[in-house]
């Protein structure tokens, strides 16, 4: 365990965005979070990982308030989980975009109508739905086939739709929910080099995944969960940075632990 | 207030079901515009019974025979008493003269039969006529226990025993009815919700896509309401119209039955609708509580 860990939250000023204080969530009788605080700045970009079940998702979710704490607070753009009006919550979602590792595409609709759902919804003008949609799928690289349907797309393709989705309408926060897990490690590196691209335009993105390879190519703050605390809090500096190619190491590991995973056999 | 791509978004929605489930709407729609002729069917029924009833007890009258040598300065004493009754419209005098030239009437042919006769059998009477809210049972036997106490009242007469049988049978037939036709009501609301319970099941994806880019519950339920609502229509107008045909194809056995009015088709074919929304209502309102509680 890191001994060196920040775990207490840092002071709310006007860059914070997201807050977690001392955030316990219990579904029935199993504890899924325990006392976790932590305090994300607007614009930042953060990776939460720690193997299945320590609590990644329970957090997306609180954030979203798709679920509430059962212990402490939850802030989320000033908006205080114990005081939030349910009413309330599709306004907040609007700042919100998630992203997943399934994509959660309709299939019976191209990708341009895909993306055009997430602002038909929201009561978005007809010109304007066109314009942003034609802006988002062209920063994605997917305008020449906007026409297409989800299974005419490769994996990667599908997750860039799903990520435009997210976007078109102008979050504040992106919430990506173990978004390279169905894709290789090529196809991976593109998705988070996209991730990077909308973070540097002042999206606040929130990464989730279980995939140490990624979380080493990290050159941003890292929150290591295990059973449903937080076992590290880290802005990782110097290790590696994004100009590395991740392709290459997630490829290496792969044929790692695929020569450990047969040397047995050979012995 | 919904901006003009939501409108025709909720439009477009609202009838997708339909093109999805051709045959699971179809025949909901058939099953249910069946179950709903069973309520039109009986809900004019109870409407011609109800009017034959009404035709029945506007004739609702009672003599009042007066005793014998009441003269019309007696009677003219009582009659103020007489429509001073709770529930008396009129008390119209017929002297004995006018009560056998009445007979004599209807005789018609035989009219010669009573020239055999030395003196008038006949007594003067009060024929009273009763309010509309007096022509039933319990008002009539008010009525005439009021009526006899008067010493001049030989006997009162209420010739119409059948209404009371009609009464009876019409209460019956009533309550059956209803009973009936609750279960027809609540059937169809569980027909409808099943329905669109099939439809939100086929659509939690898009649902759940329309929850995290912030749609409100009510935009999210609409599309679902007005499926329900449009089922309902179809059924009710389907339930009508196949009320029509029979009636047409039977007009000759049917002489007498009053059809719907229009205005009372439209009225059941708008009750449909709401059948449709309630269904539609109940399958979305577990839906979303599933939905909370899973959150």
């Amino acid at each position: 365990m890191n001994t060196d860990m920040n775990l207490a939250p840092g002071p709310l000023d006007s860059r914070t965005i997201i807050s977690f204080n001392r955030v316990s969530l219990a579904y029935k009788d199993q504890d899924a979070l325990s006392e976790v605080s932590f305090n994300v700045t607007n614009g930042e970009f953060m990776c939460l990982t720690g193997p299945s079940g320590a609590g990644k998702s329970s957090i997306l979710r609180l954030i979203s308030m798709d679920a509430f704490p059962t212990g402490g607070q939850v802030r989320v753009r000033g908006m205080m989980s114990s005081k939030m009006n349910r009413r309330k919550i599709p306004q907040l979602r609007r700042e919100i975009g998630f992203v997943f590792q399934d994509f959660r595409l309709l299939e019976d609709r191209s990708v341009e109508d895909n993306v055009a759902f997430a602002q038909l919804v929201v009561g978005v003008p007809h010109k304007r739905i066109a314009e942003n949609v034609s802006r988002v799928l062209n920063n994605v690289g997917l305008w020449g086939k906007r026409h297409r349907l989800p299974h005419q797309l490769s994996g990667g393709e599908q997750q860039r739709v799903a990520i435009a989705r997210a976007m078109v309408n102008s979050p504040k926060i992106l919430l990506a929910d173990e978004p390279t897990g169905n894709l290789d490690p090529r196809t991976a590196q593109d998705i988070i080099n996209l991730l990077f691209r909308f973070n540097d335009a002042g999206t606040c993105v929130i990464f989730s995944t279980h995939d140490h390879e990624i979380v080493k190519s990290f050159g941003r703050r890292v929150i290591v969960l295990e059973d449903g605390r937080i076992v590290s809090d880290k802005q990782r500096q110097g290790i590696v940075d994004r100009s590395v190619n991740l392709a290459d190491r997630m490829y290496r590991a792969d044929l790692d632990a695929a020569a450990s995973r047969e040397e047995p056999a050979h012995a | 207030m919904l901006s003009r791509s939501q409108a025709g978004y909720l439009a477009r929605e609202s009838f997708a079901g339909f093109g999805r489930r051709k045959l699971t709407t179809g025949v909901t729609i058939l099953i249910m515009g069946s179950s709903l002729l069973v309520l039109a069917v009986l809900t004019l029924a109870t409407l011609n019974l109800s009017n034959l009833l009404e035709t029945a007890r506007s004739g609702i009258d009672l003599r009042v025979f007066l005793e014998d040598g009441i003269g019309r300065e007696d009677a003219a004493e009582l009659q103020p008493h007489l429509v001073a009754i709770p529930g008396v419209e009129q008390a119209v005098w017929i002297s004995a003269e006018d009560a056998l030239e009445e007979f004599r009437t209807t005789l018609g042919e035989d009219a010669a039969v009573l020239e055999m006769l030395d003196s008038n059998p006949l007594p003067a009477s009060f024929h009273l006529t009763l309010t509309p809210e007096a022509r039933n049972l319990t008002a009539v036997g008010a009525i005439r226990a009021e009526a006899a106490r008067w010493p001049q009242v030989a006997e009162i007469i209420y010739n119409q025993d059948w209404i009371d049988v009609l009464e009876r049978w019409t209460f019956r037939f009533q309550m059956v009815s209803l009973a009936v036709g609750l279960v027809v009501f609540l059937a169809a609301i569980f027909v409808i919700s099943n329905t669109v319970k099939l439809t939100i099941a086929s659509s939690a994806r898009l649902i759940q896509i329309q929850k995290l880019v912030g749609a409100t519950n009510a935009f999210i339920r609409t599309p679902f309401l007005c499926e329900g609502m449009i089922q309902g229509l179809l059924a009710g107008s389907l339930a009508m119209g196949l009320l029509a045909v029979g009636f047409w194809f039977l007009k000759e056995n049917l002489e007498g039955l009053v059809p719907f009015t229009p205005a009372q088709m439209g009225g059941f074919v708008l009750l449909c609708m709401f059948l449709g929304l309630a269904g539609s209502w109940a399958a979305m309102r577990k839906y979303l509580t599933l939905q909370s509680e899973t959150a």
